[in-house]
């Protein structure tokens, strides 16, 4: 406690009854005190946010591609326009097109910001794989089910969405490591995420030990994201079990 | 927009901002980028190639080949700059790792995949004829191989160009990637500018590379069509 | 097959009403290192929740830029306001003082602690350089005012650029003062932000002023100190309250031109939501800005920069230890 002359601030000691900070001071590689202190105020609350920008991302990104890559799948001139609109947006580099979509009114430094680049990035991805999935059913089995009184609805919905499940799953995957890999770009925006702890470290220091939980958390969570993903995968589509790798 | 032609603009004065000082100028930032990526690219094929071909020759290790990949593609960029950044500091040496983290699984995988998955009747046909397991996979395996080979380099050739400009963000200066990190200097025309050439910068690498593999790829294989611009862009390997 | 299929259809109907639902609320409170964490605002004032100042009027949204002083400054105002029923959001880590006052004018941000001299030469453009603190704000303030903004009390403790060198390579070729840097012409590598090389009050007034011509290295915020212990660079652009600065081990060189001006914080904030807010508002402001003197923010600082503790904390505490959190 260091009380300053009269008309001064108190300064108190920071910190105090923390344990040392010479972990920190050192900047070791490794510092289990800074983690377990700053556990439930900074890593958690970023990988949850990493999280649920993901989530969003995602989702948005597969009900806008399932419905263009149906639209495309009857009328195939849409094929080409929609892959360039998407492999330039792919294209953009991540931090440019934050910067590019902040200033519309709206926008600004906000999640719905982020959203929307990372959104772009799971379009290309995830419209060519489900478009290709629908197109390599053979053509014998949209025959069969034609025969057995299926119309083209009912035959897409029972037969040809789920067997181009495999590649509609193997390009889940791919958006959703992608948009995990750009949500950390995406914290210089809408300060939310694991970015926020990686580029803070950078920024204070290079603070190791932050630099190597925070990263490791995200290496982690697209690792366990693309582990869930293949088990959803082999849940929904038993019968390419069969298939050798 | 007006964005976009002042970003024109901007490409045309190479970088440079009137009434400011002088900046580093557009080109020294491409060939830096280039240089950069290059170098990425060229180890990670140098490391990867050889094994990855090696594997699928011997039909050995898919587990490994096939799962080293899927899990390595997953890893988020700026995570892997960051931990070699706490290993290695910042510098090129950092950079150039983690691209090399990122680059060598699809390259890896689709060597595997390519060389493992020519039909065998074709390598009997060939050992029949006399040729030694050397002379099949340079004459037989790997002509066929060309496709998937380069489908796997072009997709970490892609990764590598944009993740060398997130590189900017943990501190490495150097690239096409400090303009876009510094929109408070070169503001929006700049950064527009910036990512053009950042496109542009693949788009070129994506039809070197394309180029090369027409070189490559026997005249028996090439099975003629142009290559359209998406599916030049289109860095995806689907996997079933 | 239809089992799987339904399955199929209802985690995407879920998906879908997730992705409505999360990208209409607006999120700008939970920046995890420098908001306010919600464990150490548990108000310890005595006053009822009615009778508080704040209470009932309008919500504010502060914002502050991207290094660790405008963290700890951030967090001290907010939580400050919010010991006395203010409805205040911190949006952190902005960006540069020019992204940041994009941020302001756009309305993202009705406040955001400021350098003074920063905000009369990058956001006013005029590189005049005043004689002292007190014209500087003044300065300052009214071109603010010119534009619907306006500024509080300054801080005691100012934060301004200085050129540092080790102590070693001063000795070595006798550095004093800024203009001694002359000698070393084109092969002297300085280092600084980005923004550093466009700024007058960085790179442009440096050259104007005492006719350097450095080679210019670009470093991000926060790698400075490792650049020039390992040599990557022989001067470079440091904050006069940097925590490392109390090692010894570097030394600044004088201004006597006053390129780098006077840099006291001033809160700017927009003036009708200075005025909706109440008088009571400014004085709680104000309150804590008098108490930054430069022991004070040195110390923050250290415990930030060099012990990693977090902004928000070290505010709470700092706030408790003088009868304000």
């Amino acid at each position: 406690m260091i009380v300053a002359a009269a008309g001064g601030p108190v300064i108190p000691t920071f910190g105090s009854g923390s344990g040392s900070f010479a972990c920190e001071r050192a900047n070791r590689l490794f510092c289990p005190g800074w983690v377990s202190r700053n556990w439930s105020s900074v890593l958690w609350p970023a990988l949850v946010q990493h999280i649920v920008l993901t989530l969003i991302a995602v989702s948005i990104g597969f009900v806008l591609s399932m419905a263009l890559a149906l639209v495309a799948y009857r009328r195939r001139w849409l094929e080409r326009p929609v892959l360039i609109v998407t492999s330039i947006l792919y294209t953009i580099p991540s931090l440019a097109l934050f910067e590019l979509l902040e200033p519309i009114p709206g926008f600004g430094l906000s999640r719905t910001t982020a959203e929307v680049a990372l959104v772009s990035y799971t379009l290309l991805i995830l419209f060519r794989n489900t478009l290709t999935g629908l197109r390599e059913v053979p053509a014998e089995v949209r025959d069969a089910a034609a025969g057995m009184g299926m119309g083209p609805t009912q035959s897409l919905l029972r037969v040809e969405i789920p067997l181009a499940l495999p590649a509609i799953i193997a390009g889940l995957r791919i958006a959703t490591v992608t948009v995990i890999s750009l949500a950390t770009v995406a914290s210089l925006i809408d300060n939310e995420g694991l970015g926020v702890p990686i580029l803070t470290a950078i920024s204070n220091e290079v603070f190791k030990t932050e630099l190597i939980v925070a990263g490791g958390m995200a290496v982690l969570l697209a690792l366990a994201a693309d582990a869930l993903l293949v088990l959803a995968q082999r849940a929904l589509t038993p019968w390419t079990r069969v298939k050798a790798a | 927009m007006n964005n976009f032609v002042e970003a024109i603009r901007f490409i045309g004065r190479n970088g440079q901002i009137p009434g400011e000082p002088p900046l580093p100028t557009l080109v020294h930032l491409t060939l830096e980028t280039l240089k950069i990526a290059g170098i990425g690219i060229g180890l990670a094929v140098a490391i990867a190639l050889p094994i990855g071909v090696w594997l699928g020759h011997i039909h050995r290790g898919s587990f490994v080949a096939i799962n080293v990949g899927n899990i390595w593609r997953a890893l988020p960029s700026l995570a892997v700059l960051a931990i070699g950044v706490a290993f290695l500091g910042i510098g090129l040496r950092n950079v150039e790792l983690a691209l090399i983290v990122l680059a060598v699984p699809p390259i890896i995988t689709n060597a595997y995949v390519a060389v493992d998955g020519v039909e065998p009747e074709i390598v009997d046909a060939a050992r029949g004829m006399g040729l030694t397991g050397w002379e099949i996979l340079r004459d037989v395996e790997l002509p066929l191989a060309i496709p998937l080979i380069f489908a796997g380099i072009r997709t970490a050739a892609l990764f590598v160009v944009s993740t060398t400009t997130i590189a900017a963000l943990t501190g490495y200066s150097g690239s096409l990637g400090d303009i876009i990190n510094n929109e408070t200097s070169y503001h929006l025309p700049g950064v527009l500018g910036a990512a053009i050439l950042i496109a542009l910068l693949a788009l070129a690498v994506e039809l070197v590379l394309a180029a090369v593999q027409r070189a490559l790829t026997p005249r028996g294989l090439k099975l003629g069509g142009r290559e359209d611009l998406a599916t030049v862009l289109a860095p995806v390997v689907t996997e079933a | 097959m239809r089992k799987h299929w339904k399955a199929m259809a209802v985690s995407i109907a879920l998906a879908t009403l997730v992705a409505a639902c999360g990208s209409s609320s607006s999120s700008s409170t939970s920046a995890p290192s420098n908001t306010t964490a919600t464990a150490s605002t548990a108000t310890t004032s005595s006053s009822s929740a009615a009778s508080q100042p704040g209470a009932g009027k309008p919500p504010i949204t502060i914002g502050d830029k991207n290094f660790t002083e405008e963290y700890i400054l951030g967090n001290l105002y907010a939580q400050a306001l919010k010991a006395k029923g203010y409805t205040v959001t911190l949006k952190g880590n902005i960006g540069s003082s020019e992204i940041t006052w994009k941020a302001m004018q756009s309305g993202q941000i009705q406040m955001y602690p400021e350098y003074t001299g920063t905000y009369l030469t990058a956001i006013c453009n005029d590189n005049k350089p005043p004689t002292s603190a007190e014209q500087t704000l003044s300065l300052a303030k009214a071109c603010a005012e010119k534009q619907g903004f306006t500024m509080l009390d300054q801080t005691p403790f100012y934060d301004s650029d200085a050129l540092a060198a080790t102590k070693k390579f001063a000795q070595a070729r006798s550095l004093k003062t800024i203009a001694d840097l002359k000698a070393l012409g084109h092969a002297l590598k300085l280092g600084g932000a980005p923004e550093f090389a466009t700024r007058y009050a960085g790179l442009v007034g440096l050259k104007q002023a005492y006719g350097i011509n450095p080679t210019f290295v670009p470093l991000a915020i926060g790698i400075t100190y490792k650049a020039i212990d390992t040599g990557q660079v022989d001067v470079f652009d440091a904050f006069t309250t940097d925590a490392q600065l109390t090692s010894g081990k570097y030394v600044l060189l004088t201004d006597p031109k006053r390129v780098f001006g006077f840099q006291n914080v001033t809160p700017v904030i927009k003036k009708s939501v200075l005025d909706a807010e109440g008088p009571a508002f400014a004085d709680t402001v104000n309150k804590v800005s008098s108490l930054l003197t430069l022991p004070a923010i040195q110390k923050m600082n250290a415990a930030v920069a060099l012990e990693q503790q977090s902004p928000a904390a070290v505010a709470h505490q700092f706030l408790a230890a003088n009868g304000l959190a």
